[in-house]
């Protein structure tokens, strides 16, 4: 009995270590995502950070989730990303994140938002669902997903075909007023 | 768990008109047959808007209380079809010479539809959140539709920036809620406030949620991107989203703030009472100062956003009552007088109010639509405004009467710039006094507005009567 | 959860190695600084204009569409890995949702978004 609480200690312990080596990650590549002024390390932050946020997801026993924002994110939106800074012609790639001075107004006003957001949830009881996270989480989402948020499932569907419209629409405009010019 | 189909009715025969609508553009070979999709889509939507009537009686809940049909969902659903109705009625002149993409057009708009349909329909937070953006994400490319217009690009780009960030706030309320009420169930969130459950993270994320929805509604101090968006947006479009998207956002209003957070009414109705009046005041002050007509009417209706939130601070039936009334005489004063000025651009190419000049004698019939469209919105008694103004303000008389005073002296004060737009319309020379030939359906959404104005002016009961009843019947349902 | 913790101690030894390597090459490696060293090739012509280049829209185009048939992509595996227990009415919701994106994969086409021109 000693020896199994000692193994969940131990488990607990590097569970901390690596959720604490997961923020810092995740924290600095957000950071860096604002500060750095060449706009494609920005993106390749945001990798890390999408990265990170993988790791953390799996900390928490979302494995689905996990693959979601590496497959979705770390994949997919990071290269539209980079497509999206290198379509823009600017005179140097070097100084296209420019800080402007605002942020002396933003960063205390977001501070204090943080500390008083951090104050009450740390002082708030929280709910814990005492419900098991199950071994294989995949089998169990779909059930969910196709019977009771069915509609949502389908606004979707409708959701990404209103957005692929409304992109290509817009690029194509993109494309026949450089072809005009 | 299994769908009951028949309180589906509206929303899937909206996805499904909104397929057919995407599949026969996609069909039809050229540009010039694609503009009978206009006329498909408005039957269409007419057979739906029957449909939703028949079906008012048919209550319930479905998929365990995610999804809601109940008198009050109906009501909007109502308002919302016929909103938009009103609106591809009164664009057809405009779609034809200014936007030439018919399919993404009519598609757009229906599911913009179908996404407030199932925001204020939505029973728990995740369907209402998909609601939200299907609408929002919808009215993004709506906005940006003019493609070769600069203004109408900056306006998408800013929607879409300030959409984005108030999204990411109302879904941070939206997790902050659920993390300290442990359900995404707007029953189950009332049910465990009322059994005395009560967390201070509660109130951060309503105050989230207050500013997510605030923007929607673009009641101060979230109304920066209205302005410019409204200004840039192609005219039918932003009466849609002045209309349309308001009128739901307030629907959700009341569907979160009174179905789940009703017992902790204290914590909240000041805060609200605060952005009724600065919206009053920013909407009604900074209007005076605008040359562009449409962004007059930007922040006439950021004011009118502050007069319907008044209804939200009394949060009783007289309160829901009020707001439903206002959001739908709202519809046909806004769409009428937005119609107007599509009309006129299509014309002249200008919405700056001194190029109305003499519009009176060019154009008498939008005129009038524009001159009775305003006095309503002003609130002049006999017409719909002033009833609707009326059972609003007349709901928070004892609690905040500094609210009725202030509304009453703006209400007055906002007379002025909406008749120095009708005396450059009446008394001025027009320019060009050729006369300005007006659509045939333009005129036709203008003659049923300026009905509807007046009838409901004269004739409230009815109307009243009905969002009573609804009312009571959503405060009973809780 | 121990599994996953694998991955950590992997993780951490792929920094050591990375960090290793550069560490040492960089303690041991001869140091001679002239302006060449600088350029984007040692020898050869000198490049002329910047690196950095516009890209053609078209590559845009079709990230924007993998972004959106991914997320679709997304949809299908929860669904495929409980296919049975699913049944029919999950192959109908499936097919539904499938159908719609369709209808956008088709519109993409005909507007020419997957030609490259």
């Amino acid at each position: 009995m000693k020896q199994l609480q000692g193994c969940a200690d131990m488990e607990n312990s590097l569970e901390l270590i690596a959720f604490f080596l997961l923020a810092g990650s995740l924290l600095t590549g957000a950071l860096m995502v604002v500060t750095l002024k060449n706009l494609v390390n920005s993106v390749l932050s945001l990798i890390v950070v999408f990265f990170s946020l993988a790791g953390i997801f799996i900390l928490l026993n979302a494995d689905f989730l996990a693959a979601v924002q590496v497959l979705v994110y770390a994949g997919g939106v990071c290269i539209m990303l980079v497509f999206g800074v290198m379509l823009v012609q600017r005179k140097d790639m070097r100084e296209s994140n420019p800080v402007n001075r605002r942020f002396l107004i933003a960063a205390p006003l977001t501070g204090a938002l943080f500390l008083l957001i951090g104050l009450v949830a740390a002082k708030s009881p929280w709910v814990k669902e005492a419900g098991e996270v199950p071994e294989n989480t995949i089998e169990h989402l779909a059930p969910i997903l196709l019977r009771d948020y069915v509609i949502p499932f389908e606004a979707v569907a409708i959701l990404l075909t209103v957005a692929l419209t409304g992109v290509l629409l817009l690029v194509k405009e993109v494309k026949d007023n450089g072809r005009s010019s | 768990m299994n769908i009951d189909f028949s309180l589906l009715i509206t929303e899937i025969s909206l996805a499904i008109l909104g397929l057919t609508v995407f599949t026969l553009g996609l069909i039809l070979p050229a540009k010039s047959s694609q503009k009978g999709l206009g006329t498909f889509s408005l039957c269409g939507l007419l057979v739906i808007l029957a449909l939703t009537i028949a079906s008012w009686g048919n209550q319930g809940e479905t998929l365990g209380g995610m999804y809601l049909a109940d008198y009050f969902t109906s009501f909007f659903k109502i308002l919302s079809l016929t909103a938009l109705i009103l609106v591809i009625l009164g664009s057809k002149n405009y779609v034809n010479s200014q936007i030439e993409n018919h399919l993404e057009y009519y598609s757009t708009l229906i599911f913009a539809t179908l996404g407030m349909i199932i925001m204020f329909s939505a029973g728990d937070f995740i369907t209402l959140y998909l609601g939200l953006e299907l609408m929002t994400i919808s009215f993004i490319v709506l906005t940006s539709f003019r493609r070769t217009n600069g203004k109408s690009l900056e306006a998408g780009m800013k929607y879409l920036l300030l959409a984005g960030l108030s999204s990411a706030v109302l879904l941070y309320g939206l997790s902050l809620v659920y993390g300290a009420a442990g359900t995404v169930f707007i029953k189950e969130i009332a049910g465990n406030i009322a059994q005395g459950y009560f967390n201070p993270l509660l109130i951060v994320g309503l105050a989230m949620l207050i500013a997510g929805f605030g923007f929607k509604i673009s009641a101060a101090p979230f109304h920066m991107w209205a302005p410019d968006v409204y200004e840039g947006a192609p005219t039918p479009v932003t009466a849609f989203l002045a209309v349309g998207s308001k009128a739901a956002s307030f629907a959700v209003l009341i569907r979160v703030f009174l179905g789940a957070f009703l017992e902790m009414q204290e914590q909240w109705t000041m805060l609200i009472a605060f952005l009724a009046a600065l919206s009053m005041l920013i909407g009604n002050l900074t209007a005076f100062a605008q040359t562009n007509i449409k962004r007059m009417l930007a922040f006439s209706s950021i004011a009118q956003a502050g007069y319907i939130l008044v209804g939200l601070v009394a949060a009783n039936e007289a309160g829901i009552k009020g707001v439903m009334f206002y959001s739908f005489i709202y519809v046909f004063a806004t769409i009428g007088a937005f119609t107007v000025v599509s009309e006129v651009y299509n014309k002249t190419g200008s919405d700056d109010i001194a190029d109305y000049a003499g519009l009176s004698q060019r154009a008498p019939l939008a005129a009038v639509v524009l001159l009775i469209s305003m006095l309503s919105m002003a609130g002049i008694p006999p017409l719909a405004g002033f009833t609707g103004k009326y059972y609003l303000f007349i709901t928070v008389v004892q609690d905040y009467l500094w609210l009725v005073y202030l509304g009453l002296i703006l209400s007055m004060v906002s007379v002025y710039y909406y008749l120095r737009v009708v005396l450059v319309m009446f008394r001025d020379e027009p320019a060009d006094p050729a006369p300005l030939k007006l659509g045939s359906t333009a005129s036709l959404t203008l003659w049923l507005t300026l009905a509807a104005t007046l009838f409901l002016g004269i004739y409230p009961w009815p109307l009243a009567k009905l969002a009573n009843t609804v009312a009571i019947a959503f405060l009973a349902g809780l | 959860m121990s599994v996953w913790l694998g991955i950590l101690f992997f993780i951490l030894a792929g920094f050591a190695f990375s960090a290793i390597g550069l560490g040492l090459s960089f303690l041991i490696h001869p140091r001679s600084k002239n302006r060449f060293k600088l350029e984007t090739y040692e020898c050869g012509l000198p490049t002329i204009g910047p690196t950095w280049v516009q890209f053609k829209t078209q590559y845009f185009t079709y990230a924007l569409i993998f972004v959106i048939f991914d997320v679709e992509v997304l949809y299908l595996y929860p669904w495929a890995v409980s296919f049975t227990q699913l049944g029919f009415s999950g192959l109908v919701k499936m097919f539904i949702f499938i159908f719609i994106l369709v209808l956008g994969l088709w519109y993409a086409w005909k507007e020419g978004a997957l030609e490259w021109r």
